[in-house]
């Protein structure tokens, strides 16, 4: 960026207030990437541009690197997200449902795009209806879940610091992050339209022993050394409750046993998935002498390398 | 459970944003957080679009309702960007013979 923040809004040092002001609205409206959106040079030259307002724009800090005291840098801002880079995303919820209607059916092609708009939206209203009205808008919400109720469904009631109540389904295998729609649960519409949904976005809280991954449970499993090493039936927690799970006879950390059909089961009638059983071997507390005694010996005619291939 | 911000978070990431600037965002119906139990919450598109209005109204001083007009505007504008984009990119897909039809078709378009 240019050192000197009077340069980078056509001016000097004998710059009034007022022209300062006057020439950063003057370059910043011809350079803010928002209202530029297909410029990939605008968000440098509106960086520069605030930065030197920025900088001259207050008495004091104008006064302060007039004396030398800070220099043009001084006032500059870290990364900024600009709106542009999230504006165009198909989620964008501040998208306009609308905006093709006046194509009419001249074109198949923007037909699909309003559909795709209106899609599970609050109706789209004919423009050729009685009178005049609009649907109601959509509300949004948001809403943490434990893990478990995630997976299988439950029913929850949010109730807003206004005293307002919503009650939610949450199905069974909702994701982190998913939003559900409730129909006519938004604002009401105007002029007999008719109401808005309510958009319920899910956080599920993390929990101390299942994580998910897809439609599958993940979880590490901690076992001795004598059940990695001889084998074992132990108990492991899963979403239905205990089950009784086979280790097998030389079992090493991070091997992943699957437990068929003990996962997430998604909407839509798809199989339910998997829990993948990660083990870990701990050590055991206190090593002992016997054990010890038995290691060194058993080393020196059994010793093997992990490690092989790893190191030159 | 990154990108959520409760009302407070969000005056401390947006450095022009006052409470009292949210809260007219918001009662203007020209941010849409998400209600929840412990109020509201928004996320990085919230903050991107309040950091936008904030500029817009400080240093252009457009008042309440220019601004949302003119946050309507440019909504509108990313609508149908990202409308643009997805048709170029449904064209791509097509075989080259489709394309300089559609490019042939573009041409008159503007011809006239």
């Amino acid at each position: 960026m240019s050192n000197d923040p009077y340069a980078a809004l056509g001016l000097t040092k004998t710059a009034t207030a007022d022209e300062i002001k006057k020439a950063y609205r003057k370059l910043a409206r011809a350079s803010h990437p928002d209202l530029h959106p297909d410029d990939p040079t605008a968000e440098a030259r509106f960086k520069t541009v605030s930065a030197a307002y920025d900088l001259l724009k207050d008495p004091e800090t104008r006064a302060r690197f007039d004396n030398g005291e800070i220099d043009a840098t001084g006032a500059e801002r870290q990364e900024r997200k600009f709106y542009r880079d999230y504006a165009e995303a198909p989620g964008n919820a501040y998208r306009s449902r609308r905006g093709y209607e006046d194509f009419g059916d001249a074109s198949d092609i923007f037909a699909e795009i309003l559909r795709q708009r209106t899609r599970g939206g609050a109706g789209g209203h004919d423009p050729r209806a009685q009178g005049f009205s609009i649907p109601g808008p959509d509300m949004r919400y948001a809403l943490e879940v434990e893990f478990v109720e995630a997976v299988t469904g439950a029913k929850k009631r949010i109730t807003l610091p206004d005293g307002e109540t919503l009650d939610v389904q949450i199905p069974q295998g909702t994701a982190n992050g998913q939003t559900i729609r409730l129909r006519g649960k938004g604002g009401p519409g105007y002029g007999g339209g008719p109401q808005g949904d309510a958009l319920v976005m899910i956080s599920v809280r993390s929990h101390p022993v299942f994580r998910r991954d897809g439609d599958d449970i993940v979880i590490t499993l901690p076992i001795s050394i004598d059940e990695a090493v001889l084998g074992a039936k132990v108990k492991t927690p899963t979403i239905d409750g205990t089950v009784n799970l086979t280790i097998p006879r030389g079992a090493s950390s991070g091997q992943v046993l699957r437990l068929r059909g003990r996962g997430v089961k998604p909407a839509g009638g798809q199989p339910r998935g998997d829990q993948c059983v990660e083990l870990r071997i701990i050590a055991p507390p206190k090593i002992d002498e016997a054990l010890q005694v038995f290691m060194e010996d058993w080393r020196k005619t059994n010793a093997y390398d992990p490690r092989k291939g790893m190191t030159s | 459970m990154t990108d959520r911000y409760s009302e407070d978070e969000a005056i401390a990431a947006v450095a022009r944003l006052t409470r009292t600037q949210l809260i007219a965002f918001v009662e203007a119906e020209i941010v849409s957080p998400h209600r929840a139990e412990t109020g509201l919450i928004f996320r990085q598109i919230d903050l991107a679009r309040m950091e936008l209005l904030c500029e817009l109204s400080e240093q252009f001083d457009l008042g309440e309702d220019a601004l949302g007009i003119v946050i309507s505007l440019i909504d509108q504008l990313h609508g149908v960007r990202g409308e643009l984009h997805a048709i170029a990119k449904a064209i791509e897909g097509e075989p080259q013979e489709v394309r300089q039809r559609i490019s042939a078709a573009l041409r008159r378009a503007h011809e006239v």
